[in-house]
């Protein structure tokens, strides 16, 4: 089976506003797929028609070939999940909390369990009441790893995560797709995706915008970046670098706009003395706005030259 | 393979986790109705002491708030007839009616609310396992207090010759038990349809004090007499276990209302979206 999840024409309509439309896209095996849209898109209104926990209004999706009202059990037992919002037993140890889990698939290796909580730094003994947010995270990502499942379903799994777990997580997704299983993990941050995924689903009011490779996504971002120089260094000077779009020129700071690869604007700048030099992610508004336009079409490159 | 270091024997399943979960709480409950069920206990003899009075000044109520208050059946010397106007006629059934109401109301709703039931779907149980190891796990507690009611009843009550036998306080007890899950199994359906823990609560509560007073009342105004066999409370106490044991009939009308209700939480967890 090449698709692990197929989702077709689906639709889960509330009240006048929230909700999704008419999405369709595919995920391969193998693969850690991205969907990624700013909060409120309906990223986990998707998710949780996967997992039976909402019904869609129209269209479907397929999980692991079956359909999650009928085969909610076998889904279950193959799939690993991480909901966007979640509460745990407070009353629980982190161990006990994880037992219950565990008792309840049936097929949970406790040496794993511990080699995940080892790995990410969780102390298992400790009353969840008194866990940090962090490591309430911790554990919910521990419970949806812990069986080995062929599937993850991981809504916003880095919120809350400190960034040397956040690159410990990126490491077990990496380990994952080695093992040729498969993640689907929505996020709101491009930067996450664009690190960890194969393919990315972008998501805005509830409808598919588009679904790239990560490669051909970062193809057509827009970085800015903020330059200092030694000395003032003229806006038309790196205008018709390959790759500039836009160019601010005040005084020895330079502001630009650069879509693709940083290494001819790099090589243009290196001509000079730079002090310093800050990079700043697009954020998903200016992503959308730059391909897409603000209903969504593409549009062709608006570029502009100010000189200063 | 959940092995040694990481099974828990009181996390094996939703059952035994919801049971865990109840340990505290059944403790409490458990050291009230011992409480009640003394004070009762110790205040029957002066009751006895003084029935005489106490018969003259009821005799002087007119017949419709003599009805309304102590039942037609006015005895509350006997040590059966006390038990019933007093124990079983008021805060016996209203510390089971609120255990159980609760507890039916925290089964779905309580776990929706605090967003635990995402993960707990996940896995391969199955939303009719939840709702059944909850429900079992309700009557389980009920079953508990019921017993440490009676067990209280048995050891307190002879030093105060508080004795109306061990056989119809079992009847008394089994009636207040089924009455608690009756109302429980609406608390449950309620919150297995909305989700919503204060409304479970708050319309089986209403239910069970609308229908106490229909119970109480009804028979008073001869026109609305036949609403008091609508309310649950009339098929509880109408034939006064504690001294006539347990109508079949009446035990059965109990069930049935429990079995409706969680036949409707079925219907309504199973095909509800679950909210996240």
């Amino acid at each position: 089976m090449s698709e692990v999840i197929r989702v077709e024409g689906l639709t889960k309509l509330y009240g006048r506003s929230r909700g999704v439309l008419e999405l369709t896209f595919s995920v391969e095996a193998g693969e850690v797929f991205g969907y990624l849209g700013p909060n409120g898109a309906g990223k986990t209104t998707t998710i949780r028609t996967f997992l039976d926990l909402i019904r869609p209004t129209g269209g479907r999706a397929l999980v692991l070939g079956m359909d999650p009202r009928r085969d909610a059990h076998e889904i279950h037992r193959r799939v690993g999940y991480l909901p966007g919002e979640f509460g745990l037993y407070d009353q629980l140890t982190g161990a006990e909390y994880l037992a219950y889990l565990a008792a309840l698939r049936g097929d949970v290796d406790e040496q794993h369990v511990r080699e995940l909580a080892e790995r990410f730094r969780l102390d298992l003994s400790a009353r969840i009441r008194s866990l940090s947010h962090g490591n309430r995270q911790k554990l919910a990502l521990i419970q949806a790893f812990m069986h080995r499942p062929e599937l993850l379903i991981l809504d916003e799994p880095t919120q809350g995560l400190d960034p040397l777990m956040q690159h410990e997580f990126y490491g077990l997704i990496s380990e994952v797709r080695r093992e040729g299983r498969t993640v689907f993990l929505s996020s709101h941050v491009m930067p996450e995706v664009e690190r960890v995924c194969d393919r990315v689903g972008i998501i805005r009011e509830g409808r598919l915008v588009t679904v790239e490779d990560v490669g051909e996504l970062r193809a057509k971002e827009l970085r800015t970046l903020e330059v200092h120089m030694a000395d003032h260094v003229a806006a038309e000077e790196l205008a018709y670098v390959p790759g500039v779009q836009q160019v601010v020129s005040e005084g020895d700071l330079l502001r630009l706009t650069v879509a693709g690869s940083m290494d001819p604007v790099v090589k243009a700048l290196a001509r000079h003395e730079v002090l310093d030099l800050v990079s700043h992610e697009p954020s998903l508004e200016d992503i959308f706005l730059a391909f897409y336009g603000s209903d969504g079409v593409e549009t062709a490159d608006a570029s502009a030259v100010a000189g200063g | 393979m959940a092995t040694t270091a990481l099974a828990r024997p009181m996390l094996g399943s939703v059952l035994a986790k919801t049971i865990r979960d109840q340990r505290r709480a059944l403790l409490w409950w458990g050291v009230g109705l011992v409480a009640t069920a003394a004070m009762y206990a110790v205040f029957y003899p002066s009751i006895v002491e003084n029935a005489e009075i106490l018969t003259r000044y009821l005799e002087s109520f007119p017949e419709a708030l003599k009805n309304a208050f102590f039942g037609s059946d006015a005895d509350f010397v006997s040590p059966g007839g006390y038990l019933h106007t007093e124990l079983f006629g008021f805060f016996g059934p209203l510390l089971l009616l609120v255990f159980a109401i609760g507890a039916g109301a925290r089964a779905i709703a309580g776990e929706e609310e605090r967003q635990t039931l995402d993960v707990l779907l996940s896995t391969p149980v199955s939303r009719r396992r939840v709702l059944v190891d909850k429900a079992v796990a309700l009557v389980v507690g009920a079953g508990v207090l019921a017993l440490v009611l009676w067990v209280a009843l048995v050891l307190l009550g002879p030093p105060f010759d508080l004795t109306p036998g061990v056989g119809e306080l079992a009847a008394a007890v089994t009636a207040t038990f089924l009455l608690a899950v009756a109302f429980g199994a609406i608390a449950l359906a309620v919150g297995a349809w909305t989700g919503r823990r204060a409304l479970a609560i708050g319309v089986a509560s209403g239910i069970g004090a609308a229908t106490y007073l229909i119970d109480a009342l009804a028979p008073t105004l001869d026109a609305v007499a036949w609403l008091q066999k609508l309310s649950p409370f009339y098929y509880y106490d109408a034939n006064v276990p504690v001294k006539n044991g347990l109508d079949p009939v009446h035990a059965l009308v109990l069930l049935a209302i429990a079995a409706v209700a969680f036949a409707l939480a079925l219907a309504g967890f199973e095909r509800r979206d679950l909210h996240a």
